[in-house]
């Protein structure tokens, strides 16, 4: 690195110091433009009233978002329509100015021209922000002396939010910094010159709503691993007074209740997938012995049918379960009916015995068709000159099945089982919820179900299921990178 | 399923050991399939039944209805379908159902077409890490409490739109665009840029009416996991009863140990028949769980034909 920037020219250098103010002033404007979406940066959430969930974008295109928990304020006139029309309009200032900033941002891409117009915008649309601001802070104004004037001030909740002084933070950055790189990149040195983009940059920005995307749902919840380190309640914040270091992940451990639990369910899990893995080769022998069937249409008629399961969801083989298995259910309605005898009324789902084979079997029997399927591909592209070849050297087709077809469906079987072996700790927790009951609760609740029930379905202990999560993520990858690490050493390919 | 060459195995003399074999493997493969099929039969057929007769349990291998003397004889009816309308919030959740299955997947589709055919141009700036900032998704997730802290930050909790924004972006999807635009000849995109066409434009002109067996490909199984989606309407809309999707009313059902009849709705409108019939929770279970399922078996023939597609192509790294 070093040597690199030595080495370079001082012209370069001083062109990548211009650069600065420029970079600056995207990564503001990036923020700027996601801030929209982000409720707890909303500058427009004047009163504890307003939906917590509102960002500035809907907050100023949707008035039922901000009006939602307002029904009694608005009725009893403590704040007038107007005043909410009045501050939804400012949203909408300050949007039109993050545009303006954004689309300059964007077009600082571009050639001398473009860039030039796009850091021009900004110098529109700072302002237009501060106006807008200043509108929200005079809604804040207005709302507050009618609230005094009706002496209902204590109910309107009324204070100003962090995103508005974050807001003004923004429009601050993004004028100085355009401004810096208005000036530092001057004039357009020809006449006539067109508005132009590299194309490597025009198919970025293309790209880049893909991008926001992915990293809002996919990067952005791993922000949430703070909560690890704080006693967070629901509802509550976190903050200093609530820091907590690394309490809980002590607790895991020194916690009786809870280490107990924490081995039970990592008992479950690590069974309930060490029974996958052992099975594992049950779909590659169901492709093989498929394969052995002489017809043609015989094969598609199995293939045809056993895959429906793999397309129905858990609740729905649940009811499968409960259509066959329960006290109504067809054995005790068959063992009644057809073979009289009395007293069937067994409810085979309502008890812990076998839970672990009795999972592995639905596993098996939902999913066992359809991951035969990328073994019958593979049995149908081996080179069927090999099999000619064994046969006139006198092989049986026992022999032609472990010396040629199994050979060959190796490498794509190594690659599932590695990647199984990744994912050890991760079962889902779909399939185990839906069979859980009273009576089977201990033996079936698997690492996914124990975070689920302990976040948000039965306690909401946000702070040590995050705790737990991160955890198993951090081990998940760990594993991720091992298994790609053996596939590589062994078969000179990376499974990711 | 691509047809297989017959083998030569065929034509050597077969000893009684294979003929043994061949049976076993034909009986097993019956049994199996005969496992994998009665359930929805099942299922099926005590919908349809006599609901008195379903009760007591006499409707096992076929349909059956009552007779003059009370008697089960063969025979099928609909009325516990017609009954259906009368349960109450079941629409509401297959609104919400049948709207992410068709906003959802047309959303995924357009943006995985959109997106596989972007990573495929060398050009882009920093191409490689984006791409690999998309897959690496696939491969890692922050955990299921943060994902919902997150969601919930978003305001996407107790909204609609947390069905259809998050599953946009799919990475294997778009990893399955991308592998196959790579195989559309290049020549073809070249010349309509000479002839001065824009990205989008060779996009929407070029690419996606090529592409279309493998968004099909997409767009089923993307369909089929949207009307399957459970999990997070369970976790997310917590607050809004009106927004379940159907496998979520269907597992509230299911759990429900009170007499679902207390569900149908009140005041006249239903006849006492249906009411009677329907007051069975066993019938209500079996026709919503059926109701759940007839879309899928719909779609089924369908898809069939893109399985070694979809299934395949994933395995083929980018």
């Amino acid at each position: 690195m070093e040597a690199a920037t030595r080495g370079k020219a001082p012209a370069e250098r001083a062109r990548a110091g211009k650069q600065l103010p420029l970079w600056l002033f995207r990564v503001s404007a990036l923020t700027a433009g996601m801030a929209m979406f982000f409720p707890p940066a909303n500058p427009g959430r004047i009163s504890g009233k307003i939906n917590q969930a509102a960002s500035l974008f809907t907050t100023g295109i949707s008035r039922d978002t901000v009006t939602n928990s307002m029904g009694r304020i608005l009725r009893s006139q403590w704040i007038q329509d107007g005043e909410i029309t009045a501050l939804m309009i400012a949203c909408v200032v300050v949007m039109l100015g993050v545009i303006l900033c954004a689309s300059g941002a964007a077009m600082s891409l571009g050639n001398h021209r473009m860039r030039r117009v796009g850091l021009a915008l900004p110098l529109a649309g700072a302002p237009v922000m501060a106006g807008g601001l200043l509108l929200i802070r005079r809604s804040f104004e207005r709302m507050t002396a009618h609230g005094a004037e009706v002496d209902k001030l204590d109910k309107l909740e009324l204070a100003m939010p962090g995103g508005y002084t974050a807001f003004w933070v923004l429009a601050g950055i993004l004028l100085v910094t355009s401004l810096a790189a208005f000036l530092v990149t001057g004039r357009t040195p020809e006449r006539g010159m067109k508005m132009e983009m590299e194309e490597k940059y025009r198919l970025f920005l293309m790209m880049l709503p893909v991008i926001l995307l992915a990293f809002i749902f996919c990067y952005l919840p791993i922000w949430g691993w703070r909560y690890a380190l704080f006693d967070y309640t629901p509802g509550g914040g976190i903050g200093p007074e609530n820091y907590v270091g690394l309490k809980w992940f002590r607790f895991l451990f020194t916690d009786p209740a809870t280490s107990a639990d924490l081995i039970r369910v990592l008992r479950n899990t690590l069974v309930m997938s060490g029974l996958g893995i052992a099975t594992s080769w049950l779909p590659i022998a169901f492709a093989v012995l498929l394969a052995e069937v002489r017809s043609t249409k015989f094969q598609r008629f199995v293939q045809t049918f056993t895959t429906i399961p793999n397309f129905i969801s858990w609740v729905l083989v649940y009811a499968i379960a409960l259509s066959i298995f329960s006290t109504d259910g067809f054995i005790n309605s068959f063992l009644t009916n057809v073979l009289h005898q009395t007293g069937a009324n067994t409810n085979y789902l309502q008890s812990a015995d076998h839970t672990w084979l009795k999972m592995l079997l639905w596993g098996t029997w939902k999913g066992v068709g359809w991951s035969a399927i990328i073994y019958i591909a593979g049995i149908a592209g081996i080179d069927q000159q090999l099999y000619e070849a064994a046969r006139v050297d006198g092989a049986n087709r026992f022999r032609c099945i472990w010396h040629i077809t199994i050979p060959g469906l190796m490498p794509t079987y190594m690659v599932m089982l590695l990647m199984s072996i990744a994912g050890i700790l991760s079962n889902g927790m779909e399939q185990y919820l839906v069979f859980s009951n009273a009576v089977n609760k201990d033996v079936i609740e698997v690492l996914d179900l124990y975070v689920y029930n302990i976040g948000i379905g039965k306690s909401q202990q946000i702070s040590l299921s995050t705790v737990v999560g991160v955890s198993k993520s951090l081990v998940g990858i760990t594993l991720l990178f091992l298994a790609n690490g053996i596939s590589k050493t062994i078969r000179g390919e990376s499974i990711i | 399923m691509r047809k297989r060459e017959t083998s030569p195995k065929t034509h050597i003399h077969r000893t009684v050991g294979d003929r043994v074999f061949d049976i076993a493997i034909i009986l097993f493969f019956s049994l199996f399939t005969l496992i994998c099929v009665f359930p929805f039969y099942y299922l099926l057929i005590n919908t349809i039944s006599d609901n008195d007769l379903v009760t007591s349990g006499y409707v096992n291998f076929y349909p059956m209805l009552k007779n003059a003397s009370g008697n089960g004889v063969f025979g099928i009816q609909i009325s516990n379908y017609i009954a259906l309308q009368n349960v109450q919030d079941l629409g509401s959740s297959i609104m919400v159902t049948v709207a992410r299955t068709i906003l959802g997947t047309a959303l995924m589709v357009l943006t995985s077409a959109w997106a596989g055919y972007l990573v495929t141009k060398q050009k882009m700036w920093k191409r490689s890490f984006w791409y690999r900032f998309l897959v690496i998704t696939m491969y890692f997730n922050a955990g299921l409490v943060p994902w919902y802290m997150n969601m919930l930050m978003m305001g996407l909790t107790d909204n609609f739109l947390a069905y259809i924004i998050p599953g946009m972006v799919a990475p294997y999807n778009i990893i399955l665009v991308k592998t196959y635009i790579e195989s559309i000849p290049a020549s073809l995109e070249e010349s309509a840029v000479i002839d001065g066409a824009t990205t989008s434009r060779v996009w929407a002109k070029i690419i996606l009416p090529l592409s279309v067996p493998i968004l099909a490909t997409i767009a089923i199984f993307g369909a089929v996991g949207n009307w399957n989606s459970f999990q997070d309407s369970l976790l997310l809309m917590n607050n809004r009863p009106d927004l379940y999707t159907l496998q979520h009313r269907l597992y509230i059902y299911l759990n429900s140990s009170s007499n679902l009849g207390a569900m149908m709705s009140q005041g006249g409108q239903i006849s006492e028949q249906a009411a009677q019939g329907l007051l069975n929770q066993r019938v209500i279970r079996y026709t919503v769980s059926m109701v759940s399922i007839i879309p899928i078996l719909l779609v089924y023939p369908f898809m069939q034909r893109y399985f070694v597609k979809g299934i395949m192509l994933g395995a083929v790294k980018g």
